[in-house]
């Protein structure tokens, strides 16, 4: 549903529509982010002890985000409007390759490439209704564009098996959590700033 | 008399998002007083953290609390026995805590009877688990009511995120049970079912009866 139908004269959604419909994507990036993961993990994970290894942290790290509840109701709204910003345009690029690198894969299965092509389609439609969000929420505010640079394809694209299947084991796993706390962080928004924290 | 049997972490649970508790097996303990010791250390850090709290949630177990509580991190969990002929330590248990919540049940069920054009139907209300912080979006819960006459099979609606549901197409002059659960949007468990609330339809419907 576009958000302003054509034809529309001074059509203006309102704060809270943008809300719903980001919410909306999030919450379907992170299903589908949390899926990919747990099928990957059963076909190519099983035995390897991957999750030892996982806890090397993402490529998203250095964005220091709120890991519990209270550090996140501290933080001003706009500080975390950023951040959600900030993650979401540092999975552009590894994105827009683990569509391609995912189907080198051996026996990828088609439900693992449509899940990442479609991750892909809707994060750039998710990052694009929240620069509306910041646009409405600081008009005038160009706003410093934070993100983490992915520096992970060449591991994607390693020869040995192991060292390449943890590659994309690592970038699922981060990829499920990151989605998880933009999901979070939304719903928080949303409820802070449209329900006036009463949802 | 000997050195201890291994203990096993069991199971960790998150009834909130906020804090969490680790409860564990111990092995045997060889005839001897045996001490245990959980310890634990969390993703991307070196430092090897001791339980903060063996009282809080009974024997066996640790509470950590909202201090010792991080969202989206690996903690890497480990139990250790000792006693005077030696130590046994678990494996390891990994813990990220967005995906060990699983809450309290929802409260204050009220079913009640109602009429819709004229057909009866049972609207059912209730509330979100006190601990639960739904009301700022911390915490996102759907809920699922199941439905049943004595003696029958309970039937189960997925109801989504609202705390009160409609069921049309029931049989004035039956008795029903009702009780609702709720997990997480995404991660966790599904709660504990709530008390039984039994309501009873009147068996021959007129508006006068409301």
């Amino acid at each position: 549903l576009p958000i302003c139908p054509s034809g529309s004269v001074n059509c203006q959604v309102s704060l809270g529509e943008l809300f719903d419909r980001a919410v909306k994507l999030s919450h379907y990036i992170h299903f589908l982010s949390s899926e990919m993961f747990n099928e990957f993990d059963e076909r190519y994970a099983q035995g390897r002890g991957f999750i030892t290894k996982a806890v090397n942290g993402c490529h998203t790290a250095s964005l220091t985000t709120p890991e519990d509840k209270e550090q996140a109701q501290q933080i001003h709204h706009e500080d975390l409007l950023n951040l959600v910003l900030g993650v979401l345009r540092s999975w552009n690029d590894p994105l827009l390759h683990l569509v391609t690198e995912v189907q080198r894969i051996k026996e990828a299965p088609n439900t693992i490439l449509w899940k990442a092509a479609e991750i892909e389609e809707q994060n750039k439609r998710l990052l694009e209704g929240m620069e509306k969000i910041v646009g409405r929420v600081q008009p005038g505010d160009t706003g410093n564009e934070v993100y983490s640079r992915w520096s992970g394809l060449p591991s994607l694209q390693l020869a040995d098996e192991d060292s390449r299947l943890f590659a994309f084991y690592n970038l699922l796993h981060c990829l499920r959590r990151d989605s998880h706390k933009i999901d979070n962080y939304l719903k928080l928004l949303k409820c802070r700033l449209i329900h006036d924290s009463n949802c | 008399q000997s050195a201890p049997g291994k203990p096993e972490i069991m199971r960790c649970r998150s009834p909130e998002k906020e804090t969490f508790t680790c409860w564990w097996k111990p092995g045997s303990d060889g005839g001897l007083p045996t001490n245990y010791t959980l310890n634990y250390y969390k993703e991307g850090e070196e430092l090897i953290n001791e339980c903060p709290d063996y009282k809080t949630a009974g024997p066996n177990s640790c509470y950590f609390n909202k201090k010792h509580t991080s969202l989206w991190t690996i903690y890497n969990i480990t139990v250790k026995a000792t006693n005077r002929m030696g130590s046994s330590i678990s494996d390891p248990h990994y813990v990220d805590v967005t995906y060990i919540v699983q809450p309290d049940p929802p409260m204050n069920v009220i079913p009640a009877v109602g009429i819709q054009d004229g057909k009866p139907y049972l609207l059912v209300k209730w509330s979100p688990p006190p601990l639960a912080d739904v009301r700022s979006g911390w915490l996102t819960l759907i809920y699922e009511l199941r439905l049943k006459t004595e003696g029958e099979e309970w039937e189960t609606f997925l109801v989504g995120q609202q705390t009160q549901y409609k069921i049309f197409s029931l049989n004035p002059g039956n008795k029903y049970i009702v009780q609702i659960h709720c997990k997480p949007d995404h991660h966790g468990a599904w709660s504990e079912w709530s008390q039984e609330k039994y309501i009873q339809l009147p068996s021959d419907f007129r508006m006068k009866d409301l």
